[in-house]
């Protein structure tokens, strides 16, 4: 095999479907990009989940004085026994593993933490924090059966699963990861026409070339690799492109979202997102140069 | 003492056809009908008759081109019907080919167009710088290697062609009407280089309508007609009735 004759043929081939050729490349690139986005986020979505996980608890907001919701109305705060008394029911239950008291100075503390400076804290009082139990369940899937039975009783205002805060969060990831792979997909349908399209042309132009191949005995990798060879060069700068692409993602979008995220997106993770796109890239190449080969150059 | 038994594959012609016969699809009449022949080892043989006999189908089945569907075809000893796709460029490398209508790569020079015939079967690049020029030469085109195509006349164009097929030393060279597109004085030439391959061991197959070239080289004449073999003579001419 004679590696320069093949790469001067995939030049020459490349360089008279130039339009295609670009056509090819762009169509790679975005459509790998979006494939490599679709995963990053993916990635993202599942290592917080794990991470969130064994740590979201059940909120069960106290009534406080004067307190507006429904359950509250008219009714005096609990006092300090009834609270212990409460403590111990909602430890008392099977799916509980922990039960901890927040008391409103607590509550400021941590909602000073959240807010950080903005205006909202320089209005709110230590006092208008409710009082709340942080009930830490042993499977977070078995939120139900517990809510139920706290529900009903004397002095509950309400109850927040955090889980459902972050299943919100998720899903919202969770549908843009969707609608990048959906992309992805019909991105990948159109590249894989346009190489046929590309390989059919490269074929036309050459059939002089392969006409004599054929007839003086050229082996049909022989005949069929500067074909496939075009199509894999341009699936590879096709995936450069998208690899590029991934990177600004990464620095752009993932580092900007970092400060709401557990965990930060790691550079392997990227690396090893544009690997994979780059690996799908070329053999889709590969596999629509061949199955267009079968059809436009009998060997 | 008796003689030494002579080798079975001395005697084994290098084009066998049995009872062959080809039918296009969507057509009815056979292209080719119950054709048998034997063209031995270093024969010259005219392939003629009207068009439409089946002299084109004759060569596409040597080639591997097409399928008979019936009969058996042995090429350089090979049955063909046993010969798998994957080793049909093997058994064509051991056949050249020359048309009518020359089939020259036209951005590429004589030279090159004849070194591609064996870049293209990956030959070393020490062996094609040795014996293109030799070829070359034997065409009788020495000094003009770096001519473009359209830059030759139509004879030096299939000298060309001529060198193409038979830089790899073919056991066989097959000649679709080669002197179709040439005047009669320039065919000549271009017999003589056929004659001048014939004569190196080289088995020749020429289709052709040119009378005055068959009658001239008398040589092995099998002629067809609507897909039957209808006269088979040696140092035959190309008229039934002379």
């Amino acid at each position: 095999m004679r590696a320069n004759f093949i790469f001067s043929e995939v030049w020459i081939g490349l360089r008279r479907n130039l339009t295609m050729t670009i056509a090819v490349i762009v169509t790679v690139a975005v459509g790998m990009a979006l494939l490599g986005i679709g995963l990053m986020i993916n990635s993202q979505v599942s290592s917080m989940t794990s991470y969130w996980t064994d740590k979201v608890e059940l909120s069960v907001f106290l009534c406080k004085k004067d307190d507006v919701f429904p359950s509250c109305k008219n009714k005096p705060p609990l006092t300090d026994e009834q609270k212990a008394a409460l403590k111990q029911t909602i430890g008392g239950m099977p799916e509980v593993e922990r039960v901890d008291f927040e008391d409103q100075a607590q509550a400021y503390k941590n909602f000073q933490a959240q807010q950080g400076n903005s205006l909202l804290l320089s209005v709110v009082q230590p006092d208008d924090l409710p009082e709340s139990f942080r009930v830490k369940l042993k499977d977070p899937n078995n939120a139900t059966a517990v809510t139920e039975s706290i529900t009903g009783q004397a002095g509950v205002s309400n109850i927040v699963n955090q889980r459902e805060i972050l299943d919100t969060y998720f899903g919202f990831l969770g549908k843009l990861r969707n609608m990048a792979l959906g992309v992805a997909i019909l991105m990948v349908f159109a590249a894989t026409l346009l190489i046929g399209n590309t390989v059919r042309l490269s074929a036309y132009n050459r059939r002089r070339e392969t006409g004599i191949m054929r007839l003086v005995g050229a082996s049909n990798i022989y005949i069929q690799l500067p074909f496939v060879m075009e199509g894999v060069i341009a699936g590879l700068i096709g995936g450069v492109f998208a690899a590029v692409l991934l990177i600004v993602t990464k620095i752009l979008l993932f580092e900007g979202i970092q400060t709401y995220m557990a965990i930060p997106l790691g550079w392997n993770t990227v690396a090893g997102v544009i690997t994979f796109t780059m690996a799908v890239g070329v053999v889709i190449c590969v596999l629509a140069s061949f199955v267009t080969l079968r059809r436009y150059l009998r060997v | 003492m008796s003689p030494p038994p002579r080798l079975a594959c001395r005697d084994a012609p290098v084009i066998h056809f049995d009872n062959v016969t080809k039918v296009y699809t969507n057509q009815n009449r056979p292209a080719l009908d119950h054709v048998s022949v034997d063209v031995d080892k270093g024969e010259f043989v005219f392939l003629v008759g009207p068009s439409g006999s089946g002299k084109s189908t004759f060569l596409r089945l040597v080639l591997k081109e097409e399928r008979p569907n019936s009969g058996a075809i042995h090429v350089a000893g090979k049955d063909l019907s046993r010969l798998s796709n994957f080793k049909v460029p093997h058994l064509r490398r051991r056949i050249g080919c020359v048309f009518q209508d020359f089939r020259l790569l036209p951005n590429k020079n004589v030279y090159e167009n004849v070194a591609f015939a064996l870049e293209v079967i990956g030959k070393p690049r020490r062996f094609i710088r040795k014996v293109v020029p030799e070829v070359i030469e034997l065409v009788g085109l020495e000094g003009k290697a770096h001519r473009m195509p359209d830059e030759l006349s139509g004879g030096e164009q299939q000298r060309v062609a001529m060198a193409r097929a038979f830089v790899n030393r073919p056991m066989i060279l097959l000649a679709d009407e080669p002197t179709g597109n040439i005047d009669p004085a320039t065919s000549i030439g271009i017999m003589k280089v056929l004659d001048r391959i014939n004569r190196t061991g080289t088995t020749v197959l020429m289709a052709t309508h040119d009378a005055a070239i068959v009658d001239s080289m008398r040589k092995r004449v099998v002629e067809l007609e609507d897909g039957k073999i209808v006269r088979d003579q040696s140092r035959g001419v190309y008229g039934q009735a002379y």
